[in-house]
């Protein structure tokens, strides 16, 4: 399944290109809106610089951790053939997880030569802490899939899932603060913001790069808090999912 | 003039046949529109968390960037609105379908707009009226007949804008040139770069967005002229571009057309 996910991310080659192109654009934008409203008044909290280095690897971080294995499953509920991966012999949810990194993966290797021009047109810094970075990012991303398995599971209840996917990552790419770092949320929308998991996505391992967040470890407890919870929550739903399956024509 | 007549009155059944057929799965047209206006929402929502903080934008305030952004979305939605279904065109002339377009007496542009009705693009509309309606309060414009009847024109100038080039774009398909990807890229510059004030991208980024491709009438200039930021005596003239654009972009429309070669089976 890694395999699969891995070449499959590799054949659309030309759709990812596109994509790269447009993550440049959204840097640059970024870059520029933030320059000219730190202009207007000098930073408060965050200097520019580390700002600066933060929005980049934060979207570099949704780039690079964006999840297709809905929208796989979702096609494969509705066209019917979700039977053939139920009748193998690995679970379900493995083989689906599996073939999410490995899709990851090939986006990792076609990402790798737009990382320099990325970085060029926004900005980086050195880590303030590294092996923090590193950790929060791959809590963030088991978060993430996990996420993402649990609206494909979803299709075994609603059949149809495109707009339930792309309302969560409509609203997951905001709230992972992947365009404000979530310090700048203001009243309610801040406090919501702590509240959801997204933030593990984009804004806390970023923030932990830049040195906002200096100490991890209340961080990592809570995402590791979340990866269980989330986890728990997969095996229930798996086992009272398996038990409805209604397979599409036959 | 007759036969454009006709055109337009079979346009009309032809869309209005196709809104029925959305009615028919309405849950999903209303999520389809909430889709829409939540994608849109999510956008300016970005803008309202930094505006809180940074009360300004290149000199621009919340209010005004609010206008911009909600110009430039309403355009969009009325261009998008009846041209999204010419986005279907790869696969309609590589299943052979296109044969079937031009065998009808009817225009195969129209025949191919008329296929599909855009229903997130309402929730684009929603946003955008909604944002334009708000904003147009609390800037501090004074109103007159002749400045609303502007922002008329510089909506309908600016959905030309982006009707233009979209259009050009999909026409290439008819040769087999397969622009999709390309057209999400330049759809997603005249939405990333079309709503905020050209000045902040600054030097060769701003010439081109003005002149290269022209993403700065849209909404920017016209935005400008309304909020009194911009002393050129040309740009009131600004939505005439979108009139000369789509008369360019239906040429070559018809260019590509008289080099189609159909799949053949």
């Amino acid at each position: 399944m890694i395999r699969i996910g891995f070449r499959l991310a590799l054949a659309y080659r030309s759709n990812i290109l596109i994509t790269c192109v447009t993550l440049v654009a959204q840097v640059f934008l970024l870059r520029m809106i933030w320059t000219s409203v730190y202009g207007a008044r000098p930073a408060a909290g965050l200097p520019l610089e580390a700002l600066l280095a933060y929005l980049t690897l934060a979207n570099l971080q949704a780039f690079a951790t964006h999840t297709i294995v809905v929208s796989t499953a979702h096609h494969r509920i509705r066209v019917g053939t979700v039977f053939f991966d139920l009748a193998r012999p690995v679970g379900y949810l493995r083989q689906l997880a599996s073939f999410q990194v490995g899709n990851t993966l090939g986006g990792l290797c076609l990402l790798a030569p737009v990382v320099p021009v990325v970085l060029l047109v926004g900005s980086i810094t050195a880590p303030a802490d590294g092996p923090g970075y590193l950790l929060t990012l791959v809590l963030g991303y088991v978060i993430a899939v996990e996420l993402a398995l649990l609206i494909s599971l979803a299709g075994f209840w609603m059949t149809e899932t495109s707009a339930v996917a792309l309302f969560h990552r409509l609203v997951s790419q905001f709230f992972a603060g992947t365009m404000v770092p979530l310090t700048y949320f203001p009243g309610f929308l801040g406090v919501l913001a702590e509240a959801l998991p997204f933030k593990y996505l984009g804004y806390v391992p970023a923030a932990v790069y830049v040195g906002q967040i200096s100490d991890v470890s209340g961080a990592v407890a809570i995402a590791v808090a979340w990866v269980v919870g989330l986890a728990g929550l997969l095996v229930l739903t798996w086992s009272r999912a398996r038990r409805r399956v209604v397979i599409q024509g036959g | 003039m007759v036969e454009v007549l006709r055109a337009l009155r079979l346009y009309v059944l032809l869309q209005r046949a196709s809104a029925r057929g959305a009615m028919q799965y309405r849950l999903n047209t209303v999520i389809g529109i909430l889709c829409g206006a939540v994608w849109q929402g999510t956008g300016f929502a970005f803008v309202w968390v930094v505006m809180t903080t940074f009360p300004s934008l290149a000199g621009w305030g919340l209010a005004e960037i609010a206008f911009l952004y909600g110009l430039r979305l309403t355009a969009h939605a009325l261009a998008m609105i009846p041209m999204i279904s010419v986005n279907d065109i790869q696969w309609v002339v590589r299943e052979g379908e296109f044969d079937r377009f031009l065998l009808r007496p009817l225009n195969p542009l129209v025949q191919l707009m008329g296929n599909r009705m855009g229903i997130a693009q309402f929730g684009d509309l929603l946003v955008g009226v909604t944002l334009l309606a708000v904003a147009a309060q609390h800037a501090h414009v004074r109103w007159d007949v002749w400045l609303v009847a502007f922002c008329l024109a510089a909506i309908a100038g600016g959905a030309l804008i982006e009707a233009a080039f979209f259009l050009a774009l999909c026409s290439l398909a008819l040769r087999m040139i397969d622009t999709f990807q390309l057209r999400v890229f330049v759809d997603d510059v005249f939405s990333k770069f079309g709503s905020y004030p050209m000045k902040i991208f600054g030097g060769v980024v701003e010439w081109v967005l003005t002149f290269a491709l022209p993403v700065a009438f849209v909404a920017y200039v016209p935005a400008s002229v309304v909020l009194g930021k911009l002393d050129s005596p040309w740009a009131p003239a600004a939505p005439v571009l979108g009139a000369g654009l789509i008369v360019l972009a239906y040429r070559i429309w018809r260019r590509q057309l008289d080099h189609y070669q159909s799949v053949g089976h």
